[in-house]
Protein backbone atom coordinates (compact mmCIF):
# COMPACT_ATOMS: atom_id res chain seq x y z
CA UNK A 1 0.00 0.00 0.00
CA UNK A 2 1.57 3.36 -0.90
CA UNK A 3 2.03 5.27 2.00
CA UNK A 4 0.02 9.02 2.23
CA UNK A 5 2.26 11.64 1.23
CA UNK A 6 3.40 13.99 4.88
CA UNK A 7 1.13 16.82 4.05
CA UNK A 8 2.40 20.21 4.76
CA UNK A 9 0.28 23.40 5.85
CA UNK A 10 -0.06 26.08 3.54
CA UNK A 11 -1.39 29.44 3.53
CA UNK A 12 -4.94 28.39 2.56
CA UNK A 13 -5.27 26.12 5.65
CA UNK A 14 -5.00 29.25 7.90
CA UNK A 15 -7.21 31.01 6.03
CA UNK A 16 -10.08 27.96 6.08
CA UNK A 17 -9.08 27.86 9.63
CA UNK A 18 -10.02 31.45 10.35
CA UNK A 19 -12.79 31.16 8.50
CA UNK A 20 -14.39 28.65 10.68
CA UNK A 21 -13.13 30.76 13.40
CA UNK A 22 -15.02 33.57 12.44
CA UNK A 23 -18.37 31.69 11.33
CA UNK A 24 -18.01 29.70 14.87
CA UNK A 25 -17.75 32.68 17.32
CA UNK A 26 -20.66 34.52 15.02
CA UNK A 27 -22.91 32.00 15.33
CA UNK A 28 -22.36 31.75 18.98
CA UNK A 29 -22.41 34.93 19.20
CA UNK A 30 -26.06 35.26 18.12
CA UNK A 31 -27.33 32.68 20.12
CA UNK A 32 -25.62 34.03 23.11
CA UNK A 33 -27.68 37.23 22.35
CA UNK A 34 -30.49 34.89 21.82
CA UNK A 35 -32.25 37.78 19.02
CA UNK A 36 -32.44 40.56 21.85
CA UNK A 37 -31.61 42.78 18.96
CA UNK A 38 -34.77 42.33 16.62
CA UNK A 39 -36.86 44.53 16.61
CA UNK A 40 -40.86 44.47 17.29
CA UNK A 41 -42.67 42.37 15.86
CA UNK A 42 -46.85 43.14 14.79
CA UNK A 43 -49.06 39.73 14.98
CA UNK A 44 -52.22 40.37 13.89
CA UNK A 45 -55.11 37.61 14.96
CA UNK A 46 -58.62 37.64 13.43
CA UNK A 47 -61.37 35.37 15.14
CA UNK A 48 -58.53 33.41 16.65
CA UNK A 49 -56.16 33.18 13.83
CA UNK A 50 -53.33 34.69 12.26
CA UNK A 51 -53.58 36.75 9.44
CA UNK A 52 -50.32 38.75 9.38
CA UNK A 53 -46.83 39.29 11.06
CA UNK A 54 -44.39 41.67 10.20
CA UNK A 55 -41.82 43.92 11.57
CA UNK A 56 -43.17 46.96 12.99
CA UNK A 57 -41.04 49.34 10.81
CA UNK A 58 -42.80 47.95 7.70
CA UNK A 59 -45.31 49.99 8.84
CA UNK A 60 -43.34 53.19 8.34
CA UNK A 61 -43.79 52.92 4.85
CA UNK A 62 -47.35 51.97 4.37
CA UNK A 63 -50.12 51.61 6.77
CA UNK A 64 -52.28 48.51 6.63
CA UNK A 65 -56.07 47.31 6.93
CA UNK A 66 -58.23 44.79 8.19
CA UNK A 67 -61.35 43.70 7.31
CA UNK A 68 -63.55 41.22 9.26
CA UNK A 69 -67.21 41.01 10.35
CA UNK A 70 -68.16 44.28 8.27
CA UNK A 71 -65.79 46.63 9.75
CA UNK A 72 -62.67 48.03 8.44
CA UNK A 73 -59.68 49.16 10.60
CA UNK A 74 -56.67 50.84 9.47
CA UNK A 75 -52.95 50.52 11.00
CA UNK A 76 -49.81 52.52 11.08
CA UNK A 77 -47.18 53.40 12.80
CA UNK A 78 -47.03 55.80 15.65
CA UNK A 79 -45.31 57.18 18.57
CA UNK A 80 -46.11 56.45 22.49
CA UNK A 81 -48.50 59.39 23.36
CA UNK A 82 -49.76 60.45 20.02
CA UNK A 83 -53.47 60.01 19.44
CA UNK A 84 -53.89 61.86 16.16
CA UNK A 85 -52.44 64.35 13.71
CA UNK A 86 -54.85 67.32 15.53
CA UNK A 87 -53.99 66.73 18.61
CA UNK A 88 -50.42 67.45 20.21
CA UNK A 89 -50.57 65.14 23.11
CA UNK A 90 -46.25 65.42 24.11
CA UNK A 91 -44.77 62.22 22.58
CA UNK A 92 -41.48 60.59 24.20
CA UNK A 93 -40.42 58.96 21.16
CA UNK A 94 -41.10 55.58 21.62
CA UNK A 95 -42.22 53.67 18.51
CA UNK A 96 -45.07 51.63 18.04
CA UNK A 97 -48.89 51.41 16.66
CA UNK A 98 -52.12 52.27 16.69
CA UNK A 99 -55.55 51.88 15.05
CA UNK A 100 -55.81 54.96 13.31
CA UNK A 101 -59.22 54.72 12.02
CA UNK A 102 -62.25 52.20 12.34
CA UNK A 103 -65.82 51.76 11.51
CA UNK A 104 -66.63 49.84 14.47
CA UNK A 105 -69.20 51.32 16.59
CA UNK A 106 -67.10 51.26 19.90
CA UNK A 107 -64.24 52.60 18.92
CA UNK A 108 -62.31 50.88 21.73
CA UNK A 109 -59.17 49.95 19.37
CA UNK A 110 -59.14 53.78 17.98
CA UNK A 111 -59.16 54.48 22.00
CA UNK A 112 -56.61 52.00 23.02
CA UNK A 113 -54.26 54.52 21.58
CA UNK A 114 -50.41 53.80 20.55
CA UNK A 115 -48.56 50.20 22.39
CA UNK A 116 -45.34 50.46 21.87
CA UNK A 117 -43.88 47.18 24.02
CA UNK A 118 -44.12 43.23 23.32
CA UNK A 119 -46.82 41.76 24.61
CA UNK A 120 -49.26 44.98 24.36
CA UNK A 121 -52.44 44.09 22.29
CA UNK A 122 -55.48 46.38 20.84
CA UNK A 123 -58.49 44.70 20.80
CA UNK A 124 -61.56 45.59 18.41
CA UNK A 125 -64.51 43.27 19.67
CA UNK A 126 -66.76 44.02 17.14
CA UNK A 127 -64.34 43.21 14.32
CA UNK A 128 -63.05 40.37 16.25
CA UNK A 129 -59.14 41.50 15.24
CA UNK A 130 -56.44 41.33 17.83
CA UNK A 131 -53.11 43.64 16.73
CA UNK A 132 -50.01 42.37 19.36
CA UNK A 133 -46.56 43.46 19.82
CA UNK A 134 -44.12 40.79 20.01
CA UNK A 135 -40.29 40.23 20.28
CA UNK A 136 -37.78 42.99 20.76
CA UNK A 137 -35.23 43.68 23.14
CA UNK A 138 -35.78 41.47 26.27
CA UNK A 139 -35.99 43.89 29.22
CA UNK A 140 -36.36 42.44 32.74
CA UNK A 141 -38.18 45.56 33.59
CA UNK A 142 -40.89 45.07 31.13
CA UNK A 143 -44.79 44.22 32.32
CA UNK A 144 -46.03 40.73 31.33
CA UNK A 145 -49.41 42.00 31.25
CA UNK A 146 -51.52 43.83 32.47
CA UNK A 147 -54.71 43.78 34.46
CA UNK A 148 -57.25 46.19 34.11
CA UNK B 1 2.89 22.75 14.54
CA UNK B 2 -0.26 24.01 12.36
CA UNK B 3 -1.80 20.34 12.32
CA UNK B 4 -1.57 20.56 16.24
CA UNK B 5 -3.19 23.50 16.45
CA UNK B 6 -6.09 22.89 13.66
CA UNK B 7 -6.74 19.64 16.22
CA UNK B 8 -7.56 21.92 19.19
CA UNK B 9 -8.90 24.84 18.06
CA UNK B 10 -11.59 23.46 15.62
CA UNK B 11 -14.12 20.80 18.16
CA UNK B 12 -13.66 23.35 20.46
CA UNK B 13 -15.18 26.14 18.27
CA UNK B 14 -17.67 23.62 17.12
CA UNK B 15 -18.46 22.80 20.40
CA UNK B 16 -18.64 26.70 20.99
CA UNK B 17 -21.39 27.15 18.68
CA UNK B 18 -23.36 24.21 18.59
CA UNK B 19 -23.96 24.49 22.32
CA UNK B 20 -24.12 28.20 22.72
CA UNK B 21 -27.42 27.87 23.46
CA UNK B 22 -28.95 24.69 24.91
CA UNK B 23 -32.74 24.17 24.38
CA UNK B 24 -34.36 23.78 27.85
CA UNK B 25 -37.64 22.16 27.03
CA UNK B 26 -39.48 24.28 29.35
CA UNK B 27 -38.43 26.91 27.08
CA UNK B 28 -40.89 25.64 24.22
CA UNK B 29 -43.82 28.53 24.33
CA UNK B 30 -47.26 28.23 22.72
CA UNK B 31 -49.33 31.78 22.86
CA UNK B 32 -52.87 31.70 21.25
CA UNK B 33 -55.45 34.43 20.95
CA UNK B 34 -59.01 34.10 22.04
CA UNK B 35 -61.66 36.14 21.46
CA UNK B 36 -64.55 34.36 23.74
CA UNK B 37 -66.62 35.94 26.65
CA UNK B 38 -67.24 39.79 25.24
CA UNK B 39 -63.25 40.15 25.86
CA UNK B 40 -59.92 39.15 24.16
CA UNK B 41 -58.18 36.86 26.12
CA UNK B 42 -54.45 35.57 25.93
CA UNK B 43 -52.61 32.69 27.00
CA UNK B 44 -49.28 31.89 26.75
CA UNK B 45 -48.28 28.39 27.89
CA UNK B 46 -44.46 26.61 28.33
CA UNK B 47 -43.35 23.26 28.20
CA UNK B 48 -42.91 20.39 26.02
CA UNK B 49 -46.82 19.68 26.05
CA UNK B 50 -47.17 23.80 25.84
CA UNK B 51 -49.36 23.50 22.64
CA UNK B 52 -51.80 20.71 23.16
CA UNK B 53 -52.56 22.64 26.77
CA UNK B 54 -53.00 25.76 25.16
CA UNK B 55 -55.74 24.62 22.83
CA UNK B 56 -57.37 23.15 25.69
CA UNK B 57 -57.63 25.87 27.40
CA UNK B 58 -59.14 27.36 24.36
CA UNK B 59 -62.22 24.20 24.33
CA UNK B 60 -62.57 25.14 28.21
CA UNK B 61 -62.99 28.59 27.46
CA UNK B 62 -65.59 28.15 24.34
CA UNK B 63 -67.39 25.14 25.99
CA UNK B 64 -67.68 27.93 29.60
CA UNK B 65 -68.70 30.12 27.01
CA UNK B 66 -71.40 27.91 25.42
CA UNK B 67 -73.05 27.41 28.93
CA UNK B 68 -72.47 30.76 30.45
CA UNK B 69 -72.91 33.52 27.42
CA UNK B 70 -76.17 36.13 28.18
CA UNK B 71 -76.00 37.04 24.80
CA UNK B 72 -76.19 33.46 23.25
CA UNK B 73 -79.61 32.55 23.01
CA UNK B 74 -78.81 28.60 23.20
CA UNK B 75 -76.54 28.97 26.39
CA UNK B 76 -77.75 27.34 29.46
CA UNK B 77 -77.80 31.12 31.14
CA UNK B 78 -80.15 32.07 28.13
CA UNK B 79 -82.44 29.46 28.66
CA UNK B 80 -82.65 29.89 31.98
CA UNK B 81 -83.54 33.72 31.94
CA UNK B 82 -86.12 32.84 29.16
CA UNK B 83 -87.91 30.50 30.70
CA UNK B 84 -87.09 31.07 34.60
CA UNK B 85 -86.53 27.46 35.46
CA UNK B 86 -84.07 24.98 33.51
CA UNK B 87 -83.33 21.40 34.17
CA UNK B 88 -79.79 20.87 33.08
CA UNK B 89 -78.37 18.57 30.88
CA UNK B 90 -75.29 16.88 30.31
CA UNK B 91 -73.68 19.98 28.16
CA UNK B 92 -74.69 22.35 31.09
CA UNK B 93 -72.53 21.26 33.95
CA UNK B 94 -71.02 24.11 34.85
CA UNK B 95 -73.74 26.22 35.91
CA UNK B 96 -74.32 24.59 38.98
CA UNK B 97 -70.55 24.84 40.79
CA UNK B 98 -70.91 28.46 39.38
CA UNK B 99 -74.39 29.50 41.08
CA UNK B 100 -73.14 27.90 44.37
CA UNK B 101 -70.40 30.01 44.42
CA UNK B 102 -72.39 33.04 43.08
CA UNK B 103 -74.38 32.63 45.96
CA UNK B 104 -71.35 32.00 48.64
CA UNK B 105 -69.78 35.07 47.42
CA UNK B 106 -73.11 36.93 47.68
CA UNK B 107 -74.26 35.93 51.02
CA UNK B 108 -70.17 37.08 52.05
CA UNK B 109 -70.07 40.52 50.71
CA UNK B 110 -73.98 41.31 52.07
CA UNK B 111 -75.32 41.19 48.51
CA UNK B 112 -72.31 43.82 47.19
CA UNK B 113 -71.64 40.80 44.61
CA UNK B 114 -75.29 39.86 42.93
CA UNK B 115 -75.79 38.11 39.88
CA UNK B 116 -79.78 38.91 39.82
CA UNK B 117 -78.42 42.35 38.97
CA UNK B 118 -78.79 41.64 35.50
CA UNK B 119 -82.26 43.49 34.58
CA UNK B 120 -81.14 46.50 36.10
CA UNK B 121 -77.70 46.40 34.29
CA UNK B 122 -79.61 45.36 31.02
CA UNK B 123 -81.91 49.01 31.71
CA UNK B 124 -78.79 50.91 31.73
CA UNK B 125 -77.32 48.87 28.16
CA UNK B 126 -74.59 47.62 29.88
CA UNK B 127 -75.54 43.98 28.96
CA UNK B 128 -74.68 44.15 25.18
CA UNK B 129 -76.54 45.25 22.35
CA UNK B 130 -78.58 47.97 23.59
CA UNK B 131 -78.12 51.30 23.68
CA UNK B 132 -76.78 53.11 26.90
CA UNK B 133 -79.32 55.28 28.89
CA UNK B 134 -80.24 56.60 32.20
CA UNK B 135 -83.46 54.96 33.85
CA UNK B 136 -85.78 56.59 35.44
CA UNK B 137 -85.78 56.03 39.17
CA UNK B 138 -89.23 54.40 38.91
CA UNK B 139 -88.29 51.96 36.52
CA UNK B 140 -85.10 51.25 38.75
CA UNK B 141 -87.28 50.78 41.75
CA UNK B 142 -89.46 48.40 39.81
CA UNK B 143 -86.49 46.35 38.65
CA UNK B 144 -84.62 46.39 41.98
CA UNK B 145 -87.45 44.13 43.94
CA UNK B 146 -86.45 41.34 41.52
CA UNK B 147 -82.77 41.38 42.58
CA UNK B 148 -82.33 38.86 45.43
CA UNK B 149 -79.70 35.82 44.54
CA UNK B 150 -81.18 33.97 47.59
CA UNK B 151 -84.42 33.16 45.35
CA UNK B 152 -82.16 31.23 42.99
CA UNK B 153 -83.24 27.80 43.35
CA UNK B 154 -81.24 24.38 42.74
CA UNK B 155 -82.46 21.42 43.34
CA UNK B 156 -80.79 18.37 42.27
CA UNK B 157 -80.77 19.31 38.13
CA UNK B 158 -82.88 21.81 38.36
CA UNK B 159 -82.60 25.77 38.40
CA UNK B 160 -84.71 28.08 39.19
CA UNK B 161 -85.20 31.68 39.28
CA UNK B 162 -87.76 33.86 41.35
CA UNK B 163 -90.08 36.08 39.76
CA UNK B 164 -89.28 38.25 37.02
CA UNK B 165 -85.62 37.59 37.77
CA UNK B 166 -82.69 37.34 35.56
CA UNK B 167 -79.19 36.14 35.79
CA UNK B 168 -75.85 37.57 34.72
CA UNK B 169 -72.51 35.84 35.21
CA UNK B 170 -70.23 38.31 33.65
CA UNK B 171 -68.98 39.30 37.16
CA UNK B 172 -67.74 35.70 38.16
CA UNK B 173 -67.26 33.45 34.63
CA UNK B 174 -64.13 34.96 33.21
CA UNK B 175 -62.44 34.42 36.23
CA UNK B 176 -64.18 30.90 36.89
CA UNK B 177 -62.42 30.17 33.66
CA UNK B 178 -59.21 31.41 34.65
CA UNK B 179 -59.47 29.17 37.79
CA UNK B 180 -60.37 26.09 35.14
CA UNK B 181 -57.42 26.66 33.61
CA UNK B 182 -54.90 25.87 36.39
CA UNK B 183 -56.23 22.30 36.22
CA UNK B 184 -55.53 21.79 32.72
CA UNK B 185 -51.61 23.46 33.53
CA UNK B 186 -51.80 20.67 35.83
CA UNK B 187 -52.96 17.50 33.41
CA UNK B 188 -50.62 18.75 30.90
CA UNK B 189 -47.67 19.58 33.66
CA UNK B 190 -46.99 23.27 32.44
CA UNK B 191 -44.37 24.06 34.36
CA UNK B 192 -45.02 28.08 33.61
CA UNK B 193 -48.20 30.41 31.82
CA UNK B 194 -49.73 33.67 31.58
CA UNK B 195 -53.14 33.99 31.08
CA UNK B 196 -55.04 37.17 30.37
CA UNK B 197 -58.99 36.78 30.47
CA UNK B 198 -59.65 40.49 29.78
CA UNK B 199 -58.93 41.83 33.48
CA UNK B 200 -58.34 38.54 35.26
CA UNK B 201 -54.69 37.56 34.91
CA UNK B 202 -53.49 33.85 36.22
CA UNK B 203 -49.97 34.24 36.64
CA UNK B 204 -48.99 30.53 36.88
CA UNK B 205 -45.35 29.32 37.84
CA UNK B 206 -42.81 32.03 37.59
CA UNK B 207 -40.96 34.04 34.23
CA UNK B 208 -37.94 32.08 32.25
CA UNK B 209 -35.69 33.37 33.96
CA UNK B 210 -36.96 32.16 37.13
CA UNK B 211 -38.08 35.27 38.32
CA UNK B 212 -41.77 36.39 39.06
CA UNK B 213 -44.44 37.31 36.65
CA UNK B 214 -44.47 41.10 36.09
CA UNK B 215 -47.80 42.54 36.07
CA UNK B 216 -48.66 46.06 35.95
CA UNK B 217 -52.49 47.58 37.25
CA UNK B 218 -53.62 50.06 35.13
CA UNK B 219 -53.96 53.60 35.77
CA UNK B 220 -57.39 54.50 35.79
CA UNK B 221 -56.92 58.10 35.09
CA UNK B 222 -55.44 57.00 31.88
CA UNK B 223 -57.28 53.79 30.58
CA UNK B 224 -56.36 54.79 26.96
CA UNK B 225 -52.80 54.13 27.75
CA UNK B 226 -51.55 50.94 28.00
CA UNK B 227 -48.42 52.07 29.29
CA UNK B 228 -49.73 54.03 32.06
CA UNK B 229 -49.72 51.98 34.91
CA UNK B 230 -50.16 52.51 39.11
CA UNK B 231 -47.58 50.10 39.70
CA UNK B 232 -46.67 46.44 38.94
CA UNK B 233 -47.39 43.20 40.88
CA UNK B 234 -44.60 40.63 40.77
CA UNK B 235 -46.27 37.23 41.26
CA UNK B 236 -45.86 33.60 41.24
CA UNK B 237 -48.89 31.05 41.37
CA UNK B 238 -51.55 34.12 41.85
CA UNK B 239 -54.59 35.86 40.30
CA UNK B 240 -54.83 39.23 39.48
CA UNK B 241 -58.28 40.70 39.13
CA UNK B 242 -59.31 44.59 38.07
CA UNK B 243 -62.50 45.73 38.09
CA UNK B 244 -62.37 49.23 37.78
CA UNK B 245 -65.10 52.50 36.75
CA UNK B 246 -63.24 53.25 33.53
CA UNK B 247 -63.15 49.87 31.39
CA UNK B 248 -66.79 50.69 30.19
CA UNK B 249 -68.80 53.51 30.78
CA UNK B 250 -70.78 56.42 28.65
CA UNK B 251 -71.69 59.77 28.90
CA UNK B 252 -74.90 61.85 29.24
CA UNK B 253 -75.90 65.45 30.16
CA UNK B 254 -71.93 66.10 30.69
CA UNK B 255 -71.83 62.94 33.58
CA UNK B 256 -70.22 60.12 33.77
CA UNK B 257 -71.67 56.53 34.31
CA UNK B 258 -70.14 53.91 34.25
CA UNK B 259 -71.03 49.82 34.42
CA UNK B 260 -70.23 48.57 38.35
CA UNK B 261 -74.03 48.93 39.40
CA UNK B 262 -74.77 49.30 43.00
CA UNK B 263 -77.25 46.29 43.72
CA UNK B 264 -78.60 48.40 46.80
CA UNK B 265 -79.57 51.47 44.61
CA UNK B 266 -79.46 49.95 41.08
CA UNK B 267 -77.15 52.94 39.72
CA UNK B 268 -73.31 53.12 39.20
CA UNK B 269 -71.27 52.68 42.35
CA UNK B 270 -70.45 55.93 43.58
CA UNK B 271 -68.09 54.45 46.18
CA UNK B 272 -64.97 57.15 45.87
CA UNK B 273 -62.68 53.97 44.17
CA UNK B 274 -61.48 54.18 40.75
CA UNK B 275 -60.46 50.62 40.15
CA UNK B 276 -59.91 47.78 42.92
CA UNK B 277 -57.48 44.65 42.15
CA UNK B 278 -57.86 41.83 43.64
CA UNK B 279 -54.72 39.27 44.33
CA UNK B 280 -54.53 35.36 46.01
CA UNK B 281 -52.86 32.15 45.34
CA UNK B 282 -53.63 30.06 42.57
CA UNK B 283 -55.87 27.72 44.76
CA UNK B 284 -57.94 30.36 45.96
CA UNK B 285 -60.35 30.15 42.67
CA UNK B 286 -60.21 32.84 39.75
CA UNK B 287 -63.64 33.15 40.61
CA UNK B 288 -63.72 34.58 44.51
CA UNK B 289 -61.37 37.13 42.54
CA UNK B 290 -63.44 38.26 40.13
CA UNK B 291 -66.58 38.32 42.36
CA UNK B 292 -64.32 40.45 45.39
CA UNK B 293 -63.11 42.61 42.94
CA UNK B 294 -66.90 43.67 41.65
CA UNK B 295 -68.25 43.70 45.41
CA UNK B 296 -65.38 45.58 47.26
CA UNK B 297 -65.58 48.17 44.29
CA UNK B 298 -69.25 48.53 45.23
CA UNK B 299 -68.27 48.45 49.13
CA UNK B 300 -65.89 51.46 49.09
CA UNK B 301 -62.77 51.96 50.70
CA UNK B 302 -64.04 51.39 54.32
CA UNK B 303 -66.06 48.63 53.84
CA UNK B 304 -63.63 47.06 51.39
CA UNK B 305 -60.98 47.00 53.81
CA UNK B 306 -62.92 46.14 56.78
CA UNK B 307 -64.13 43.05 54.41
CA UNK B 308 -60.24 42.06 53.94
CA UNK B 309 -59.58 42.28 57.53
CA UNK B 310 -61.82 39.78 58.47
CA UNK B 311 -60.86 37.23 56.07
CA UNK B 312 -61.23 33.79 58.15
CA UNK B 313 -58.01 31.37 58.47
CA UNK B 314 -55.47 33.30 57.33
CA UNK B 315 -55.20 35.93 54.72
CA UNK B 316 -56.75 34.71 51.47
CA UNK B 317 -56.18 37.56 49.24
CA UNK B 318 -54.93 41.17 49.15
CA UNK B 319 -55.84 44.77 47.63
CA UNK B 320 -54.85 47.32 45.31
CA UNK B 321 -57.48 50.04 45.96
CA UNK B 322 -57.25 53.13 43.50
CA UNK B 323 -59.13 56.13 44.96
CA UNK B 324 -60.75 59.06 42.99
CA UNK B 325 -58.77 61.26 45.66
CA UNK B 326 -55.29 60.04 44.16
CA UNK B 327 -54.37 57.43 46.63
CA UNK B 328 -53.22 53.57 45.79
CA UNK B 329 -53.85 51.60 49.03
CA UNK B 330 -52.02 48.41 49.06
CA UNK B 331 -53.81 45.62 51.88
CA UNK B 332 -51.58 42.66 52.07
CA UNK B 333 -50.65 40.48 54.63
CA UNK B 334 -50.11 37.16 52.79
CA UNK B 335 -46.53 38.29 51.72
CA UNK B 336 -46.72 36.08 48.97
CA UNK B 337 -46.74 39.08 45.99
CA UNK B 338 -44.25 41.93 46.08
CA UNK B 339 -46.02 45.79 44.76
CA UNK B 340 -43.95 48.18 42.67
CA UNK B 341 -45.46 51.74 42.78
CA UNK B 342 -44.86 53.58 39.83
CA UNK B 343 -42.59 56.32 39.73
CA UNK B 344 -44.10 59.78 38.28
CA UNK B 345 -47.13 57.88 38.76
CA UNK B 346 -48.87 61.28 40.80
CA UNK B 347 -50.25 58.97 42.91
CA UNK B 348 -49.48 58.57 46.53
CA UNK B 349 -49.00 55.34 48.26
CA UNK B 350 -50.23 54.04 51.42
CA UNK B 351 -49.47 50.36 52.63
CA UNK B 352 -52.63 49.26 55.46
CA UNK B 353 -52.54 46.31 57.97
Amino acid sequence: MKPFPRLRPTAWDGLVVLCVAALALGIAFFQWRGGTQEGLTAVVSVDGREVDRFPLEELIAAPRAYEHNGYTLEVCAALRGEVSSLDHVKSDGEMGLRVARSDCPTQDCVHTGTITRSGQSIVCLPARVIIRLEGGAADPGNVDAVTG
Amino acid sequence: MMRRLLLCVLPALLLLSGCAAPVDPDEARESIQVIAMDTAMLITTYGERSPAAAYACEDVIRDLEKQLSRTDPDSAVSRLNAAGTLELGELDEELIPILSAAEAYRRETDGAFDITIAPVVAAWGFAGGEEYRVPGEAELQELLERVDGSAVRVEDRTVTLGPGQAIDLGGIAKGYAAGKLTQIFNEYEVPRALAELGGNVLAWGDRPDGTPWRVGVQDPAHPDDRNALVGVLELVDSFAVTSGSYQRYFQQDGKTYHHIIDPATGRPADSGLTSVTVVAGSGAGGAMCDAYSTALFVMGEEKALDFWRSQQGGALFSLVLVTEDGRVVVADKTGQFNFVPEEGSGYTYETVS
